[in-house]
């Protein structure tokens, strides 16, 4: 049975259904997973290790969640909230070995990949962090802009602004794609 | 400037349905992780599920039910009787109370064991 994340939260929260809150677990892992691999830059066993303690503080807190907003924001804040403040903690001490295996594994993928998914990844990289972040949380993962605020804790102008220029920088690289696609 | 298999030509004009377009790219060009015993690793990891809500109300009603229930037996029981034929059979007050405190203090716990079961 495929219940909505309102209904497993109140499971969750009113029975002790723990099966409810795998159900969430596994709707999310995928998209939180990959999510954190990006600013996680590549480390994906550190994604991995975020990935799991944001699901289980949710899970500590969820008697808290008042659904004011949407499950999957919250549970992203979280997630954020736990590497950004890894990041802080961990600044000088970057895993090389880890990334360097990361960046070696997307080489082989990124060889398989045809040439649209290539250039995307290459325009992707040519923007900076704040403005990645925010093009994959509002243009990949569907978050509003507000949401999306909330999630990386930054000013909803600021949000915009970065989304903007992510946009226009994009739209340049990548017109021939848009043009043929246009074109049939 | 503009990328196409990965060469760099100059740029193109604007596109009012671009950013669909990169939505559709965007997701489209996203794997999906397997689970890998990702969700097992979580679920290990979380504490003991909480009483469910319907069981802590249950036991909210047993209590509450065993303290009523000792309640009507204090109220029906005949104290003044009992004073006067402790003042007539010179009983100590303070031993009567005393006894009197420990039989509903073990009352009451054997009750809310048995509701417990």
């Amino acid at each position: 049975m495929n219940l909505n994340d309102e209904d497993l939260i109140r499971r969750v929260v009113e029975d002790g259904d723990q099966r409810a809150y795998a159900q969430l677990v596994r709707r999310y892992q995928s998209q939180l997973r990959f999510s954190l691999r990006q600013l996680c830059d590549g480390d994906q066993g550190l994604a991995d290790d975020m990935a799991q303690e944001a699901f289980i503080k949710a899970y500590k807190a969820l008697p808290a969640f008042r659904g004011d907003a949407r499950f999957s924001t919250w549970l992203y804040r979280i997630a954020y909230n736990l590497v950004m403040s890894h990041k802080r903690k961990n600044a000088p001490e970057v895993d090389q070995e880890a990334v360097d295996r990361a960046q070696s594994d997307q080489s082989v993928e990124e060889a398989q990949q045809l040439g649209m998914a290539r250039d995307l990844n290459s325009a992707m990289g040519e923007l900076s962090d704040a403005q990645r972040q925010a093009v994959h949380l509002c243009m990949q993962r569907g978050f509003s802009h507000e949401e999306a605020a909330s999630i990386m804790k930054l000013p909803l102008g600021t949000v915009k602004s970065h989304v903007n220029r992510a946009r226009a920088k994009l739209q340049t690289l990548l017109q021939a794609w848009r043009e043929e696609v246009v074109s049939g | 400037m503009v990328v196409k298999d990965g060469v760099i030509s100059p740029s193109g004009s604007n596109d009012p349905d671009f950013d669909t377009w990169l939505s559709q790219q965007l997701q489209f060009n996203e794997p999906h992780l397997d689970d890998d015993g990702f969700c097992e690793r979580v679920m290990a990891d979380l504490p003991p599920a909480p009483a469910k809500r319907s069981e802590r109300r249950a036991t909210r009603y047993q209590y509450a039910a065993v303290v009523a229930a000792s309640a009507i037996v204090c109220w029906q029981f005949p104290l003044d009787e009992v004073l006067a034929q402790a003042a007539q059979q010179s009983i100590s007050l303070y031993s009567l109370v005393g006894v009197a405190v420990l039989s509903s203090l073990v009352a009451m716990t054997g009750g809310i064991f048995a509701a417990r079961r």
